[in-house]
């Protein structure tokens, strides 16, 4: 009895210690506040201002600065964010948002009324010369305060897009009173009313954020309330693919984005650290076919080639399988996205030779390239450029469709010189890509009016496809908006103006201590707020 | 000497207008539109794209941007970068004292290892010690920068975890880089200091001191070493050339902001104004450093006085 009561008593206390080692190590999935985390960023952008600037990249580190109106969750529905609740008018030509009063920017201004007003017309102003924000605000007219927490924002035309546009770090408020007190340095000294402060920055070198000690008004998208976990974040410049994984693996990096693919295959395999991959909305890597330039102006051309390319190949091989091959002009991930057009054009070689027969090029000197009846060579002249693996790519592609006796001959050009010449319709193929959430940005490069100087380098002038892709930018019904893009994408394939390899996946390599991370709906942007570093 | 360093300021000055004028044309001539290219990552429509070339003052004739471009240069002013908006000095003496330090790191591994093997090859002639300086000095110029860094960060950052494998801020960050830019301008140095002391040493004057019972090393150090210096004093600002234009490797791969790095980008998406400025600014750092060379040039060779 004696010696039971000892047992029991042993057993107690054991028991105690034990719960007390475990709920002061955390109980696992409970985030841990503190600490400063290095993020590594793969291109130091031009100039970081969000209003003004308009690469990719800005939007990684100032995500986390700004806080925008609405939010888009990841299933692509708007939710409250620095506005308590919206209406839209009847007609779409007005918006009115009742904004939260409890916010602040960091330099303790107030956020209200007239600090929306300030940033919209800022952005919309001329003389700011803003790069991509003015554009994601469509047809804007002005904003009209009501009271201090209430305005009425007004469209010449209705403007689908402008939830999605309001939901990205391009439209983030500002504070007035920095902007107006710093003028063109104020890209040195934003001031947001997000997580985490901008603290410093060195152009190439560092981007350093603190946490914002005052922040409670995270939106729904969020997973927890109040101040973010991190002290800091600080963001390095990685340009050389090479160095990424290596300052990743060596410590000196904690979230790696853009990892090569096999050094991401790599890094999966190892526990100590994870991989998280992002789909990227928008379109996707693909290489546009001049529809002026001879052969691609012969469409019976334009669809062999689509039938020719094995995009799967081209997906294992370069991309070690980490992205879904594309079929059409968006990637899956994108708002309005039509699966009809992957069924359009599956890989056939033999079809792909019935059509070129077809429109008269026969390999009449064994060769092992088709000539026309005057012996001319079939040849294609495409770009390629430094991004995007499109070395790789071309070299596959070439071998591809020498099968069906085309000989694509490609040019490593830099990127400035392609814009240029690809612009001038000089070429057969070239690529480029643009990314966003909503199918809008088919606009760019689909509608005719971009033909001559603008980014339409399939140089199409369809009637039909204009008055889609018009009509989508002013439909206010979802559904039938939707209903427009799935044509547009369906007259595109049909038209064969482009021929797409893979949708974009951003591969991000962390250690396995970061927990937490998430990105957002336009793919490149983390959402940093709930991230934490595990002990 | 007064006179004549400044004689050769003045002269600089031609210099530089010679060089603003001939960057101007060049950029002009290159292909890329600066507008487009701004426009390139949101996709601006045609419209914008004409509409931002106006008001960057793309479409004005090139003589009234030639003339414009003069008139604020005589100013000292550099303008504005068209990608940052921010003034162009400002960019630049933000990213220049990166390079300044690499180049003062890289420079001081070339010219202490390239001397520093040079004299040893010379004074160890004929032997086993001299065939392997000679062989790592031929390596050294023709390893491509790009392969040694990424190799060296590998083994020291990853493997050895001795050295930060990027960044800078100190003397541990600049151990790497300097090593491999300096490395390969060494290799060039050992062999000129190598030929030109056996030439001197190979003179009546040394014969005569060995003669009179004076110490190798005092008939080295003493009185051949300053006269072997002089094609090596050329020698060393011409690969200061080299250096700068080795920069831009070692600041991309290392990820060190820097004058290199700045320019190359700038080239490649036409920002006029700051090429214009970075360029300037090195046109206007060569030619000190040509100045400083032959001011050493005549403390070596009392032979050489200028008027």
């Amino acid at each position: 009895m004696h010696v039971r009561s000892h047992r029991i008593g042993h057993l107690f206390v054991f028991a105690l210690l034990l719960v007390i080692m475990l709920s002061a190590c955390g109980a696992p999935g409970s985030a841990v506040e503190g600490g400063s985390l290095v993020y590594g960023l793969t291109l130091a952008p031009s100039g970081i201002d969000p209003h003004i600037d308009a690469s990719s990249e800005l939007g990684i580190p100032l995500t986390s600065v700004y806080d925008t109106l609405v939010y888009q969750d990841l299933d692509g529905n708007f939710v409250p964010g620095l506005a308590e609740r919206w209406e839209a008018s009847e007609d779409g030509r007005t918006y009115t948002f009742y904004l939260r009063r409890d916010v602040r920017f960091h330099d303790d201004t107030p956020f209200n009324a007239e600090a929306v007003k300030f940033n919209l017309d800022r952005i919309a102003s001329p003389d700011t010369r803003s790069r991509k924000a003015r554009g994601m605000l469509g047809t804007y007219s002005h904003t009209e305060i009501v009271d201090d927490y209430t305005v009425k924002i007004q469209f010449s035309e209705p403007y689908a897009p402008f939830l999605d546009s309001l939901s990205q770090v391009y439209l983030g408020m500002a504070s007035p009173t920095a902007v107006q007190q710093w003028g063109a340095e104020y890209q040195m000294h934003q001031v947001g009313t997000g997580p985490f402060i901008f603290r410093e920055y060195l152009p190439n070198d560092h981007l350093t954020l603190v946490r914002n000690p005052d922040y409670d008004w995270a939106p729904s998208v969020y997973q927890h309330d109040g101040p973010a976990y991190l002290d800091e974040v600080i963001f390095k410049f990685y340009v050389d693919p090479a160095v990424r994984a290596l300052a990743l693996e060596s410590g000196e990096a904690d979230v790696m984005g853009e990892v090569p693919p096999i050094d991401a295959a790599r890094l999966e395999e190892n526990p100590e650290f994870s991989l998280i991959q992002v789909p990227i909305p928008g379109q996707p890597l693909q290489f546009f076919l001049n529809t002026e330039n001879p052969p691609t102006d012969d469409p019976r051309v334009r669809e062999a080639l689509l039938y020719a390319t094995d995009q799967q190949a081209i997906v294992d091989t370069i991309f070690q399988g980490y992205s879904p091959p594309a079929y059409g002009p968006l990637s899956a991930a994108t708002m309005g996205y039509s699966d009809q057009v992957e069924a359009l054009y599956p890989h056939d070689p033999g079809q792909a030779s019935a059509l070129l027969e077809a429109a008269g090029w026969v390999d009449s000197d064994g060769d092992g390239i088709r000539e026309d009846a005057d012996g001319l060579p079939l040849a294609l002249g495409g770009y390629l450029m430094s991004w995007g693996y499109l070395p790789e790519v071309g070299q596959l592609l070439q071998a591809q469709l020498r099968e069906i006796g085309v000989d694509l001959r490609t040019e490593l050009v830099a990127f400035p010189a392609a814009v240029e010449a690809a612009g001038q319709g000089l070429h057969n193929l070239a690529p480029m890509t643009f990314s966003g959430s909503d199918p809008s940005l088919l606009g760019t490069t689909y509608l005719s009016l971009n033909a001559d100087g603008g980014f339409n380098w399939s140089n199409v002038r369809d009637a039909e496809l204009d008055r889609l892709l018009t009509q989508g930018l002013t439909e206010v019904d979802d559904t039938a908006r939707l209903g427009l893009y799935a044509a547009a994408q369906r007259r595109i394939m049909d038209l064969s103006l482009v021929l797409p390899i893979r949708d974009y996946e951003n591969l991000n390599a962390t250690r396995a201590s970061v927990r937490g991370l998430r990105y957002d709906r336009q793919g490149w942007f983390p959402w940093l707020y709930d991230t934490y570093l595990e002990e | 000497m007064l006179r004549y360093i400044g004689r050769r300021l003045l002269g600089a000055i031609p210099v530089l207008w010679g060089v603003a004028t001939l960057v101007f044309v060049i950029m002009r001539l290159l292909p890329g539109d600066p507008a487009a290219l701004m426009l390139s990552e949101s996709g601006g429509s045609a419209q914008a794209i004409a509409e931002l070339r106006n008001e960057l003052g793309l479409d004005e004739s090139v003589l009234i941007q030639y003339g414009r471009y003069l008139a604020r240069l005589a100013q000292a002013d550099l303008g504005t970068s068209l990608f940052t908006q921010r003034p162009v000095i400002t960019t630049i003496a933000e990213q220049l004292p990166s390079t300044i330090e690499l180049a003062i790191a890289a420079m001081l591994v070339a010219v202490i290892l390239g001397n520093a093997l040079g004299i040893l090859a010379a004074a160890k002639q004929g032997t086993w010690l001299e065939g392997s300086i000679m062989t790592g000095a031929v390596v050294g110029i023709s390893i491509p920068i790009f392969w040694s860094a990424t190799l060296l960060i590998w083994l020291f950052a990853l493997v050895l975890g001795w050295l930060p494998a990027t960044g800078q801020g100190g003397f541990r960050y600049l151990i790497l880089p300097a090593l491999v830019l300096g490395f390969a301008s060494a290799g060039a140095i050992t062999r000129l200091v190598r030929a030109s002391l056996l030439e001197v040493l190979d003179q009546d004057f040394v014969r005569t001191a060995r003669a009179k019972g004076l110490a190798s090393r005092t008939i080295l150090f003493r009185h051949a070493l300053k006269r072997a210096f002089i094609p090596v004093t050329s020698m060393i600002g011409l690969q200061f050339g080299f250096l700068l234009g080795g920069t831009v490797v070692i600041e991309t791969i290392f990820s060190r902001p820097g004058i290199g790095r700045l320019m190359v980008n700038a080239i490649l998406w036409k920002d006029l104004p700051l090429v214009q400025g970075v360029v300037l600014l090195v046109a206007l750092v060569y030619t000190l450093v040509n100045l400083a060379t032959d001011v050493v040039y005549a403390y070596l060779d009392p032979r050489i006085r200028y008027g």
